[in-house]
């Protein structure tokens, strides 16, 4: 009996011995599915921060997994499915990051940095932020900081006499202008729609005030509102008087920013990560020193002002609670001690990270860009921020039947208004 | 043959409508080939900058130099062949033979069978992800080739047994018989006989599927994640960015760098075709 | 000899691999997304039982209509196009160009081998407005048609028939190839005894050449049909549904249900109503077939 019991013990060990040793040597495997190419943006930077970690650390493994901005919401539904999210992913729609979230696939990442004593890192303005898009809770890596605003062609308004529009009328007087110059007055996607419900953003935003669309989601607003109605019928009436051009649905992103890199449309709303292309020379034919950036102007008896700015932080980056371990902290700190310095000095990319001090070569544009993010007193978020996916969804295709004519400011908010119910 | 030579002058003249016909598919199946290529020569501002029928103001190699590197076409190949030849092998053999026994073998549940695999080409395949994905997770199938390989072959199947019953059910069956009795087993009659004869139907097949899982991008990009595990096609999307940004230069030199092997293929199998034909002829 | 023909173990070797991969990898999920239809939520909201809901809610749903509509709409018109061009180009081949056709074969083929993402970008820029003409409405601006120049991907009406137009032109050399296979099955004979009864031309290919292809014409028919019914790339790619969801075909509006609005119970049950209609378009298909030859 003994002798017995005695070989099983013996057996066991034997088979476990091995297993425990692995354990001892097993490597971490860090995973990151983006939507970036390996190279690009703050994937670039976290897979080059990585590389060297994984120099020193030879326990630690660094893998790229890629889905396209497309697929990603099919793939992550899969993955949750199979329980098999990677370390770390990006998630395009706040809704889905907070249920994710729930379901602990998503960590608090203001937890996770205060564990490994990296939270100071993060630029409180940043945090505030991202917090404020999946409902007070830090889910998301501030990867990105952007600033939105108009984007203008100083050489065109200086040709035209016209002077940067502070209120709404005055940009829709200034756009009437060029028009009749026979310059378009806006260059704007409307195949990709975020570009034109952006619109509609920012004149509730200055009609309510910056908090129009939190107050929409807590439900003291309805976007069946007068105010709401009178935004869409002003972006619809700038599409009617042919401000964005003709066929401003089959326009692609890249073709309406060139539109106004050429010098043929004389304003572009857009996001600061636009810098990239505003700065290269090959793009930009008007010359960097010719774009200039105003805030979104204020709305006749409106409550908004021009210091609160369209701010966000990118895509989300979130991270798998499941795979929290000391080897990952030990990752997570070495990388994000180093992020917010490295993203700027290499690609020039602002984000939600602190930087000691500044690049000396920064273009002016990109300086002078950081210096209205720095003065912005307040900060609201893009349309569909605090929508459903159906909302959003809703929201974007709609606003092309908007903005043409083939719908009405008052059926565009219906429906968008059951969607969100 | 002898009366197409026969043919006096005035005959060539009348089938002037007809050439301009011909030149006119041929014009609208060319050109964007061409197109393709000079686009994917372009600057990046020329692609709104200038017509799209414009030549290229320099001829920017470097977008094939970037496709190949940064958008890893290199790895995208090897993927695509690895699991595009076992695939394409794997579904026109067992589809093949499968019609075989289903329109010449005589069995009870033969049409039963036949309406079993039309199923599947009515059913949309994008219903089929989800399950499909928690079987491939259960059975640690993701990101292998294995998984592309045997949901290609299931995928195609349907229209192999669909096409191939079709010609089978205009196959001589005096031949057949013939064969048997003098004594070949019905392996040989499929091997020796059946598969010569309809040879031509199957190298149509087999070009529609290649086509089908060359240019695959659903299943690809479902079931793998890791870069080194995509085919081709998923590189097209390579140069998109996260706002909605497209690079055109590179995304078409990627455009470009796998149209070239396509063709290539098809000029192949078009050649296997026309031998069939010439054979054909020869014993009929 | 009867012995040899019904023999079940080589049925088995024939039939058996086949029907094998197919049962597992395409049978099993198909009869389980049939289940998803009694259920509501998706993988990440989890599932909730909710009996024949989806069914009730499909005939209230307007955008499945107009999305059943367009689709519908959309593959008449599409698989007409692909097989009569198909097959105006298979005749071409064998009665006109003969054996000068594998080279003409081979060109018209090519844009069989383009990536959706190519072709569908071409026909946007073709069909372009803005930034710059596209080569139509630049001829349209030559001939001094200003009035009709418009942003055509850009409106419903107009999209449609721009998205029929690549579709049509990206499959017809398809089906050209697959009809010349049948055709070429013909025996010269059979040709032959015809002209030397006077048959020639329209009279030849209506009476002789039709009837006996006319089973690869009704397999083509059927397999256009259920391609067109289910587009999906080249939709997505050339206008992503729009404008708005104007040109929304059902296969679309799953994907958009099942992982934007995640709702994976009424994203299966929109699929199994576009698997009825394709099944219910093979049977009336066949049975015009069955008909037309009594």
């Amino acid at each position: 009996m003994n002798k017995k019991i005695r070989y099983t013990a013996l057996a066991a060990f034997a088979v476990l011995a091995p297993i425990g040793l692995m354990a001892e040597a097993q490597s971490k495997r860090v995973v990151f599915l983006s939507v970036q190419n390996a190279t690009e943006g703050f994937t670039g930077v976290i897979g080059k921060l990585a590389a060297e970690y994984s120099k020193q650390n030879t326990n630690v493994a660094y893998e790229y997994q890629n889905a396209p901005q497309a697929d990603l919401a099919q793939k992550l539904q899969l993955l949750t499915a199979s329980n098999s999210l990677p370390t770390m992913y990006n998630v395009a729609e706040p809704s889905l990051l907070m249920q994710l979230a729930e379901k602990g696939q998503a960590a608090d990442i203001e937890e996770l940095f205060k564990q490994y004593g990296i939270f100071d890192k993060l630029n409180p303005a940043a945090v505030a932020l991202q917090k404020s898009i999946t409902g007070g809770k830090l889910l998301g890596l501030p990867l990105e900081l952007n600033i939105e605003g108009i984007w203008y062609n100083k050489k065109l308004f200086a040709d035209n006499g016209i002077k940067e529009p502070t209120t709404w009328d005055a940009m829709m007087a200034a756009a009437a202008k060029f028009k009749t110059a026979g310059i378009q007055p806006f260059a704007a996607s409307g195949e990709q729609k975020w570009p034109i419900t952006r619109l509609i953003n920012g004149y509730v935003a200055r009609k309510y005030g910056a908090d129009a669309m939190a107050r929409v989601a807590k439900g003291e607003l309805k976007v069946t509102d007068a105010g709401f109605v009178e935004a869409a019928r002003a972006v619809q009436d700038m599409g009617k008087k042919g401000y964005f051009g003709a066929g401003v649905n089959t326009l692609d992103y890249g073709s309406a920013q060139d539109l106004f890199l050429q010098g043929k449309a004389a304003m572009f709303y857009m996001g600061s990560w636009a810098l990239g292309s505003l700065n290269d020379p090959k793009q930009n034919k008007i010359g960097a020193e010719n774009v200039g950036f105003f805030n979104f102007p204020t709305v006749r008896g409106g409550k908004g002002t021009r210091n609160e700015w369209s701010l966000n932080t990118g895509i989300a980056t979130a991270i798998n609670p499941k795979q929290n371990d000391a080897a990952l902290g030990a990752w997570l700190k070495y990388v994000f001690s180093n992020y917010g310095e490295r993203a700027l000095t290499d690609n020039g990319q602002i984000s939600g990270f602190k930087v000691a001090k500044l690049p000396a070569n920064l273009p002016a544009l990109t300086k002078a860009t950081l210096a209205k993010l720095g003065a912005a007193k307040n900060a609201y978020l893009w349309f569909e921020a605090k929508f459903s996916n159906k909302a959003s969804s809703v929201a974007g295709d709609n606003v092309q039947l908007l903005v043409t004519g083939d719908m009405t400011p008052e059926n565009y908010l219906a429906e968008l208004q059951k969607a969100l119910n | 043959m002898r009366n197409s030579r026969q043919k006096s002058i005035l005959q060539h003249l009348s089938n002037i409508p007809v050439l301009a016909l011909v030149l006119l598919a041929v014009l609208v199946s060319v050109y964007p080939v061409f197109w393709i290529f000079i686009s994917s020569l372009k600057g990046v501002e020329e692609f709104s900058g200038s017509p799209m029928w414009a030549l290229p103001k320099e001829l920017h190699w470097e977008n094939y130099a970037r496709a190949w590197t940064e958008g890893k076409m290199s790895t995208y190949f090897l993927n695509s062949i690895l699991t595009v030849v076992p695939s394409l092998t794997l579904v026109v053999l067992l589809g093949v033979s499968a019609a075989f026994g289903i329109e010449i073998m005589q069995w009870r549940f033969a049409n039963l069978t036949t309406l079993v695999f039309l199923t599947a080409i009515m059913v949309p395949l994008q219903i089929v992800i989800l399950p499909l994905f928690t079987m491939y997770f259960a059975t640690r199938l993701l990101n292998t080739h294995l998984a592309l390989i045997i949901t290609y072959v299931a995928f195609g199947l349907p229209l192999v047994v669909f096409f191939m019953t079709g010609y089978f059910k205009t196959f001589s069956r005096e031949v057949i018989e013939a064969a048997i009795m003098d004594g070949a087993s019905i392996y040989q009659v499929f091997f020796k006989i059946a598969l010569p004869m309809v040879m031509n139907a199957v190298v149509t097949v087999a070009l529609v599927q290649f086509f089908f899982m060359w240019n695959d991008l659903l299943v690809s990009l479902t079931f793998t994640t890791s870069p080194d595990m995509r085919t081709v096609q998923s590189g097209l999307l390579n140069f998109v960015g996260q706002y909605g940004q497209r690079e055109w230069g590179p995304t078409f030199a990627s455009v470009a760098i796998t149209v070239a092997p396509t063709v290539l293929v098809y000029l192949f199998l078009n050649q296997l075709v026309m031998k069939g034909l010439a054979s054909g002829a020869v014993k009929g | 000899m009867q012995g040899t023909l019904r023999d079940w173990k080589a049925v088995l070797v024939f039939v058996g691999p086949a029907l094998l991969i197919y049962t597992i990898i395409l049978l099993v999920p198909i009869v389980w997304s049939v289940g998803y239809t009694f259920f509501s939520g998706s993988p990440l909201a989890g599932f909730k039982f909710v009996g024949l809901d989806n069914y009730g809610q499909i005939w209230q749903d307007q955008k499945f209509k107009e999305a059943l509509w367009f689709g519908t709409k959309y593959a008449a018109v599409v698989s007409l196009g692909q097989v009569i061009l198909g097959l105006l180009l298979a005749m071409l081949y064998m009665f006109y160009l003969r054996k000068s056709s594998v080279l003409i074969r081979t060109l018209v083929f090519l844009p069989v081998v383009l990536p959706t993402v190519a072709s569908a970008q071409m026909f946007a820029k073709l069909f372009a407005i803005a930034p710059q003409y596209g080569l139509v409405n630049s001829l349209l601006q030559g001939l001094g048609l200003e009035s009709w120049v418009q942003g055509f991907l850009g409106q419903a009406n107009s999209a449609f028939w721009v998205i029929a137009a690549m579709d049509i032109w990206k499959a017809m050399g398809f089906y050209a190839v697959l009809l010349f296979a049948g055709l070429v099955e013909i025996p010269e004979e059979v040709l032959e005894a015809a002209r030397i009864d006077g048959a020639q031309g329209w009279t030849l290919s209506r009476f002789v050449v039709m009837p006996l292809l006319m089973p690869i014409i009704i397999s083509s028919l059927i397999f256009s049909l259920n391609g067109t019914l289910k587009v999906f790339d080249s939709i997505l790619a050339l206008t992503g549904g729009g404008p708005g969801t104007t040109t929304m075909p059902l296969t679309l509006y799953m994907y958009k249900v099942s992982f934007t609005y995640n709702d994976y119970g009424y994203g299966s049950t929109v699929a199994l109503t576009l698997a009825v209609q394709c099944v219910l378009v093979t049977l009336l298909v066949l049975w015009r077939s069955r008909k037309g030859q009594s």
